[in-house]
């Protein structure tokens, strides 16, 4: 950079960087301000602002299609997070600490539903229920998709979000504390409650949260392993939205919003380094 | 502290820690290699050596971490190699300490007691005791990342006493503090042991904080246990070249073994030197800078074995000179190193002597009793 004039390029390169900021949190926002408002809006009709209001969330909550697919979100999302957080964290303790066959292997694909894309693992988890099914009809009962194969899909993809995080954790975890702990007479059990488990908790339940939320979003996958009794919100909101998109859409997606926020923003805190501070 | 903790029934005698062949193998790598050692109760024992030596290992071996891969290990009469660390009635102040950050430094304390099920105000009692050894009344509810470097040092031995182990592991318990108050801490350790009584063995590889410190020192290298003894025993009889080298300054003036009473120095003379190694043996002469005297040329006093050379390099220490003398028979000619037959001696000399310059031709003298025949 020449001497000459740099004053006047640095100030203008920080509008610039300026203009830059304000323009991507707009397009980051802009829209989502948009849902927001309309999602009040009095009018029957998308587009036509008619007056404040909070009629389509009363409309949403008392549809009784909407409250059902809310209840098959909820039991695929808790259930899916409980059982993968808790083999996502067994599975990120085992990589990191023992020695076994096949682990490096296993650490090579525990991550991989992560970037599979969406639809590829819906297909491939539809192949596999189909065969499954299969030969579970051979034995006896006849099992059909519904809200277990959805919780079992997202079940197979938060197992891989929750080892990921909880290894971060892991990384972090200075193995002399659980010598310690063993050297002041702590069972193997003993030490992993008291230390091991206390000290990682906060990445567990970050990765748990992170689970819920993804859980909470997910289409592709459910729409592809739900059946035709048992659809979740998104599902829902994706398929009436081909009948053009109503008020009561914006109301839905707008609450949904909101639970996302919330759980991303105490994942977030979760993960953040426990401050020294009482 | 020490009212319920005398390891009761213990025969006089019994060594604290009993090691028959004590090995460890990492894979290919040999990291403690047939080790014979007996820590004796109320011993303050410390394990010396160069990083890499397997001093450490030995340590996490007595306290269960490593198991040994050979040999008999055992605490107070008792075998224990192949019992878990919890089961041991032994305790560690890790290097880094190792205090739980999640816990306050009353719960640090308590955590030994809470895992054999003492709780209550007997638990309590106890914490208090062992907070007030250590001097940290007052810092009870903080947290370790809220300490000093000394005092987390205070937390881990508390933590670590309020059990009354029958022995405490250190593994470089001052290795983490500054240098005035690791020299605090050594007095202040040494005091301690004393109070409460208990064996303690630790690990350092600083020799001087190994001879200030400890009744009895083992000097390791490479797996092995070379010399085991007093402090003064070990500095001024080493062992073999490695001890002698690697505790304190000294002068290895190399040469060869004629008999039981004499060496020949490369240097170029035929010096007294007891020793009990065969004749013909290459060997080294360690003398101490401190045994070294030094003389105006050709003054050196009858009888007492001398070599002639000139001082290379004299360093002002305040309370004392540092001395650089080459000696051997080319040494007064021109000053010139001509290898073999040149050796290098540092003598040190208190401030009140004459002070002598770079240049000066000088005879060095020691007393024979002084200086101990090492060979590799």
């Amino acid at each position: 950079m020449s001497t000459l004039g740099t004053a006047g390029t640095k100030r203008s390169a920080r509008h610039l960087l300026k203009a830059n900021a304000w323009f991507v949190f707009a397009f980051l926002y802009v829209p989502i301000v948009v849902l927001v408002v309309f999602s009040f809006n009095d009018s029957e009709r998308v587009n036509v602002w008619q007056g404040l209001s909070a009629r389509w969330y009363g409309e949403a909550l008392g549809n009784t299609q909407v409250i059902g697919a809310l209840r098959v979100s909820l039991i695929v999302a808790i259930s899916s997070t409980i059982v993968s957080t808790v083999l996502g964290t067994a599975v990120a303790l085992a990589l990191d600490r023992y020695r076994f066959k096949g682990r490096r292997a296993l650490d090579g694909t525990v991550y991989l539903p992560i970037v599979i894309p969406d639809i590829t693992m819906a297909v491939m988890l539809l192949v596999f229920f189909a065969e499954a099914f299969k030969l579970i009809d051979i034995i006896g009962p006849r099992f059909t998709l519904g809200v277990t194969t959805i919780a079992l899909s997202h079940i197979a993809f938060n197992i891989s979000f929750v080892a990921v995080v909880v290894r971060a954790r892991l990384d972090q975890f200075d193995r002399t504390l659980e010598e310690a702990a063993r050297d002041l007479y702590a069972t193997p059990w003993r030490t992993f409650r008291r230390v091991t488990l206390p000290l990682i908790a906060p990445g567990i339940a970050a990765g748990a949260l992170l689970a819920l939320t993804l859980s909470l979003d997910d289409v592709v996958i459910s729409a592809f392993t739900a059946g035709p009794g048992a659809t979740t919100l998104p599902v829902y909101v994706f398929s009436t939205i081909r009948q053009g998109v109503t008020p009561e859409l914006n109301a839905i997606s707008t609450l949904m919003l909101a639970a996302s926020i919330t759980l991303v923003v105490a994942s977030l805190a979760l993960q953040r380094p426990r401050s020294t501070t009482p | 502290m020490s009212d319920d903790a005398a390891p009761a029934a213990t025969p006089p005698g019994v060594p604290a820690v009993e090691m028959h062949g004590i090995s460890k193998r990492f894979g290919e790598v040999v990291a403690v290699d047939g080790i014979d050692l007996h820590i004796g109760d109320g011993e303050f024992f410390a394990l010396l050596g160069p990083s890499g030596c397997g001093k450490t290992t030995t340590l996490r071996m007595i306290a269960g971490l490593d198991i040994p891969s050979e040999g008999r290990l055992a605490i107070f009469g008792e075998e224990v190699a192949s019992l878990p660390p919890d089961r041991r009635p032994v305790n560690t102040v890790f290097q880094a300490y190792a205090l739980f950050p999640h816990m306050t430094v009353a719960q640090n304390i308590a955590f030994g007691l809470q895992m054999r099920g003492i709780r209550g105000p007997d638990a309590d009692r106890q914490v208090a005791e062992a907070t007030t050894l250590v001097q940290l009344e007052g810092m009870e509810h903080r947290r370790p990342s809220q300490l000093s470097g000394g005092q987390q040092q205070r937390v881990a031995l508390a933590r670590a006493l309020v059990n009354h182990p029958k022995v405490l592991l250190l593994d470089e318990p001052l290795g983490a503090l500054d240098l005035k108050l690791r020299q605090e801490m050594q007095v202040e350790l040494k005091a301690l042991q004393r109070e409460v009584g208990i064996t303690f063995v630790f690990v350092t590889h600083d020799q001087e904080e190994a001879l200030a410190m400890s009744d009895r020192v083992g000097v390791m290298s490479e797996g092995r246990l070379l010399q085991v003894g007093t402090p003064t025993e070990v500095y001024e009889h080493p062992a073999n070249r490695f001890v002698a080298d690697f505790i304190g300054r000294t002068n290895l003036l190399e040469g060869v073994t004629e008999g039981p009473s004499a060496m020949r120095l490369d240097a170029g003379a035929v010096v007294a030197a007891p020793n009990e190694l065969a004749a013909g043996t290459p060997a080294a002469l360690s003398v101490r800078p401190e045994q070294v005297r030094l003389h105006r040329h050709g003054e050196a006093p009858e009888g007492e074995p001398c070599l002639d050379g000139v001082i290379t390099d004299a360093t002002y220490l305040g309370h004392a000179f540092v001395y650089t003398i080459a000696v051997g028979p080319t040494a007064g000619a021109g000053g010139t190193n001509d290898g073999d037959r040149t050796a290098t001696i540092t003598a040190r000399s208190e401030t009140g002597s004459a002070a002598l310059a770079a240049g000066e031709s000088v005879s060095v003298s020691w007393t024979p009793a002084a200086t101990t025949v090492v060979a590799d």
